[in-house]
């Protein structure tokens, strides 16, 4: 395989930041870049990653699947939005063999009592993923999902890596 | 999303936005008998703002919040969330349990627990409000209090509004007692339709 030197001298601070918002999904190849899911709650991101050619990408989805009103947007819904982010990755130069997949998010966010008939959102989200990406035969490497926490989730395009930091706590790796 | 467009037209929004700002008044009202002492509230702004641009004006999607989030059940249905940034919440606690201000440095759960009960009777309040002047019967939920970044408190709203609503009805008030004042922001998410019967009582 064909590798890429890291960019020298880089850590973090030099890294530009690149926001895939709600419903988005952003691609870079950039290794001075990483992207950057702020806050997901029962919304989950999914990361790919090429180690090869570094095409990275990253969708932000807030609802499994899309009901019977679309409103045409398929990178809001997890099984239309991973169909999706293949496709941009695979137009932007990736190999889907060598493709590396971390997740994070799916969290439960209302855990009061009297509110159950919402609370599987997040694990619906983390449900739909798993199965899209098995139908698709991409193995998930790394994930940290479900619970009761916001999470800002980080992929690095430079080596693939995915971190996670939590309201109050450090940026660890998935 | 013409839904939403025809949810928020110019003269529901108007009657909303009076609605709204009697809530208000009447939720300082209760917060005032729960803290024994006079509160005041300055005049409510509102606006329609899109879900997704909500991060931005209250600190960015991973600044810390409380939320405080009820269901509305009844005639008229909907979702209301009570946010307050940390840094707020905290004066909002000294503020509510008389302390001098910077006394509250971080949120317990005695200082959950207050903030919920503040966040509780404002909610109720505001909804009575609403319901006595729209003739409507509305029923809040045991509301539940988030301690969380922005975007994860946002989540909620998405996730229970099945990503059909786009926009919510954004309240911003401040609370103010002895000359120290503090900012709570309302995001009210009305059910599809849920405001059919209010325009029907405008004719």
């Amino acid at each position: 395989m064909r590798s890429i030197p890291l960019p020298e001298g880089k850590n973090n601070d030099m890294l530009t930041s690149l926001t895939v918002g709600l419903g988005e999904i952003k691609i870079s190849r950039d290794p001075g870049e990483v992207l950057v899911a702020y806050g997901l709650g029962s919304c989950v991101g999914v990361g790919l990653y090429d180690p090869v050619t570094r095409v990275t990408g990253m969708l932000h989805a807030i609802l499994p699947s899309c009901p019977g009103s679309s409103d045409g947007q398929p990178s809001k819904y997890v099984d239309s939005g991973i169909a999706l982010l293949l496709d941009e990755m695979r137009r932007a130069g990736s190999d889907r063999k060598r493709l590396v997949v971390r997740m994070a998010g799916g969290a439960n966010m209302l855990t009061a009592p009297g509110f159950t008939r919402f609370l599987d959102i997040g694990s619906r989200n983390v449900g739909m993923a798993v199965s899209t990406l098995a139908a698709l035969n991409l193995k998930i490497v790394g994930q940290e999902v479900g619970g009761n926490i916001g999470r800002t989730v980080r992929l690095y395009v430079a080596d693939g890596r995915m971190t996670i930091r939590t309201a109050g706590n450090m940026e660890r790796e998935v | 999303m013409d839904t939403n467009q025809e949810k928020f037209d110019e003269k529901t929004l108007s009657r909303m936005a009076e609605v709204a700002g009697v809530g208000i008044n009447n939720a300082v009202e209760g917060i005032s008998r729960l803290v024994g002492e006079s509160l005041t509230v300055s005049t409510p702004s509102i606006h329609v703002a899109q879900l997704t641009e909500i991060p931005d004006l209250l600190g960015g999607p991973e600044a810390e919040a409380v939320g405080i989030y009820l269901r509305a059940e009844g005639l008229m249905s909907g979702q209301i969330m009570m946010v307050i940034p940390c840094p707020k919440a905290l004066e909002l606690v000294d503020l509510l349990m008389d302390f001098p201000p910077g006394t509250t440095d971080h949120l317990g759960k005695l200082e959950r627990s207050a903030l919920a009960e503040l966040g509780n009777i404002t909610c109720s309040y505001f909804l009575n409000a609403i319901s006595d002047s729209t003739g409507i019967s509305i029923r809040p939920s045991p509301p539940a209090v988030i301690v969380d970044m922005i975007g994860s408190i946002l989540d909620i709203i998405l996730a229970t509004a099945d990503g059909l609503t786009e926009t919510v009805l954004m309240i911003h008030a401040t609370f103010e007692r002895d000359g120290r004042g503090t900012q709570a922001n309302f995001w009210v998410i009305p059910d599809k339709n849920a405001f059919n019967p209010a325009a029907g009582r405008e004719e």
